[in-house]
Formats: structure tokens, C-alpha cells, sequence
């Protein structure tokens, strides 16, 4: 497996192996590295993106979900002041 | 006020909200210069709107208010102006953590920032005013609404008038069609999220002040009562 990735990098291949392994074209190992390396630098910022925007839609909805529960209870507050009302209006 | 709209509002909301994140984040490609945190953009961008129109609303709302003491106007006043405050807060959350991920940098001071925390400052302080000022503090508060709506123009030419981190105005017109699709769908979710909240709250300070007079009367009852048994 190391050998091939050896090939696959275009390492000089000895001349036992090269009947075996043959060296592909325009895959130096300078360029694979170069490759990896912006794609570790991708994924690397990809990763940050990702958790900006979970924060950003976590704290969005957050907001909106902290709004309805303060409507709910004053809406619950609310009945109950119409049904203290209603209590006192019983009573005149 | 139709009970059922609310409702009808939060559901067609509830299922339009998978559809905005399945587009957003399965159909629309990664943007070239910005990136994956360019998809905070789907709900910023809506917020910022938002934000806006229903500070003018608060604006006129109070405005009639003041000439017309009207009932309505004053509770729709008062529920935009909360709104504001919660959509505001998003903005002014969301748009920071997007820059951080994009320009490296959370607050950058320019015009269109400030000017968008100043408006947000001002509805808070409108209802602040509302909720703990003295008796003939309505007037005040409405002026600062209307202070508050004024701003709205000044933020959405700031970037016109100063020179900005934010992108122009033209840019959100000149998106792809691609785009346009994942934003719409964000857009409706949350106009009629917020559309649903404000008639809730409207109706809601609408029964508290019918309630506060209400009590008053029923005051004045049982004193009348109590009264006419003594004698």
C-alpha cells in the first residue's frame, strides 16, 4: 500500500518495482501536498462556517422561541385577571 | 381580530421552515467569495427587512395614535415595537457572527451597524417608556417611535451615503435565481412568523387595557354597592 502511494506520488520508482508500479503523469508529490494542504485549509474554515451558522440560526430561533413563551404566560396572566373579573364582578 | 389567522400563520410558517433549511443548506451551492457562513444570509438578510418594516409601523402606528388616540393603533404601536426589539436583537446578533466568519472581524463600527443599534436603542427605549413611564408618557413614547422609524431610511442608505464593510444595496437584486430560492422560502417562514406575533400581541394589549377599565368599573360597582347597603 505505501509503495503504491509511492507510485501514485510519482516517486522514482526503482527499477525492481517499475514492472509492477507504474508512475501516473501530472501527480507530482509536491502538488498532491499542495492539494492536501488547501484542503485542509478548506475543510478547516468550512468547520468555523458551519459552527458560525449553527450559533447563528441556534440564537435566531432562540429569540423567537423566547418571544412565544413571554406571550404565553401573559396571555395565561391575562385569563387569569378576567376570571379575578369576573369573581369580583360576582361578588357586587 | 380573526382568532384563526395567528394560527394559520404559525403553521403555514412551521412548514415552510424545513423547506427554507433543506434549501439553504442541500440545494444552493457554496458562494465563491464568502463561503459556507454566506448562508446566514438567508435569515439576516429577512431579519434586517423585517427589522425595518414593522419600525415603521411602530412610526405611523404611534403617529395615529397621537392625533387620533386610537385604541388599535396605540396596541399595534406596542406589539411592533416588541417586535422590533426581538428582530433587532437578531440582526445585531447574527449579523456579527457572520462577520467574524467572513471579514475576521465581529463589529466594524460602520454607518450601516450603528445605525441599525441606534434604531434598535430607540424601540427599546420606546418600550420602556410604554411600560414603565408615568401617566402622559404616551406622547413621548410615540415620539421616539417615530424618531425610531426616521432611521429606517438611514440604514438602508448608509451604505450608499458612507463608505461600508457591508455590500451594497444592489447586491441582493442581482443574486441568481438559485439564491432567490433559498431566500424566499426563509423570507416567508419568518414574515409570517412575525406577522402571527404581532396580531397575538396586539390583541393581547388591546384586552389588557379593555381589563384595566373593566376593573375600574367594577370598582366603582362594588363602592356603589357597598354604599347603597350602608344606607
Amino acid at each position: 500500500m505505501i509503495e503504491a502511494t509511492g507510485a501514485l506520488l510519482g516517486a522514482p520508482a526503482t527499477d525492481a518495482s517499475a514492472d509492477e508500479y507504474e508512475a501516473v503523469d501530472g501527480l507530482a508529490r509536491a502538488d498532491i501536498e499542495c492539494q492536501r494542504a488547501h484542503e485542509a485549509i478548506a475543510a478547516k474554515k468550512t468547520a468555523s462556517d458551519y459552527q458560525h451558522i449553527v450559533w447563528a440560526y441556534g440564537v435566531l430561533w432562540s429569540l423567537f422561541a423566547i418571544y412565544g413563551v413571554m406571550l404565553w404566560r401573559r396571555g395565561q396572566r391575562l385569563g387569569a385577571d378576567v376570571q379575578a373579573l369576573s369573581a369580583r364582578i360576582d361578588r357586587a | 381580530m380573526n382568532r384563526a389567522i395567528p394560527v394559520v400563520l404559525l403553521l403555514f410558517a412551521a412548514a415552510v421552515f424545513p423547506l427554507s433549511v433543506k434549501t439553504i443548506f442541500l440545494d444552493v451551492g457554496i458562494e465563491r467569495q464568502l463561503g459556507t457562513a454566506q448562508k446566514i444570509f438567508y435569515y439576516h438578510v429577512p431579519m434586517a427587512w423585517i427589522m425595518m418594516l414593522f419600525g415603521v409601523v411602530c412610526g405611523i402606528a404611534a403617529g395615529v395614535q397621537l392625533r387620533r388616540e386610537s385604541r388599535l393603533a396605540e396596541a399595534i404601536a406596542i406589539a411592533a415595537g416588541e417586535l422590533v426589539i426581538v428582530t433587532g436583537l437578531g440582526v445585531l446578533i447574527t449579523g456579527p457572527i457572520w462577520g467574524h466568519a467572513s471579514w475576521g472581524k465581529a463589529w466594524t463600527w460602520d454607518a450601516r451597524q450603528v445605525s441599525t443599534g441606534l434604531l434598535w436603542l430607540v424601540f427599546v427605549a420606546y418600550v420602556m417608556v410604554r411600560r414603565y413611564g408615568a401617566a402622559g408618557s404616551e406622547r413621548l413614547a410615540a415620539a421616539l417611535a417615530i424618531f425610531g422609524a426616521i432611521d429606517v431610511p438611514i440604514i438602508y442608505y448608509a451604505v450608499k451615503i458612507w463608505k461600508t464593510t457591508h455590500p451594497s444595496n444592489n447586491v441582493v437584486g442581482s443574486l441568481p435565481p438559485e439564491m432567490w430560492a433559498a431566500l424566499w422560502p426563509g423570507l416567508g417562514a419568518l414574515v409570517a412568523t412575525c406577522i402571527a406575533l404581532v396580531m397575538v400581541r396586539t390583541r393581547q394589549e388591546l384586552t389588557e387595557m379593555n381589563l384595566d377599565d373593566a376593573w375600574v368599573r367594577a370598582e366603582e360597582l362594588g363602592e356603589a354597592g357597598a354604599k347603597g347597603a350602608t344606607t
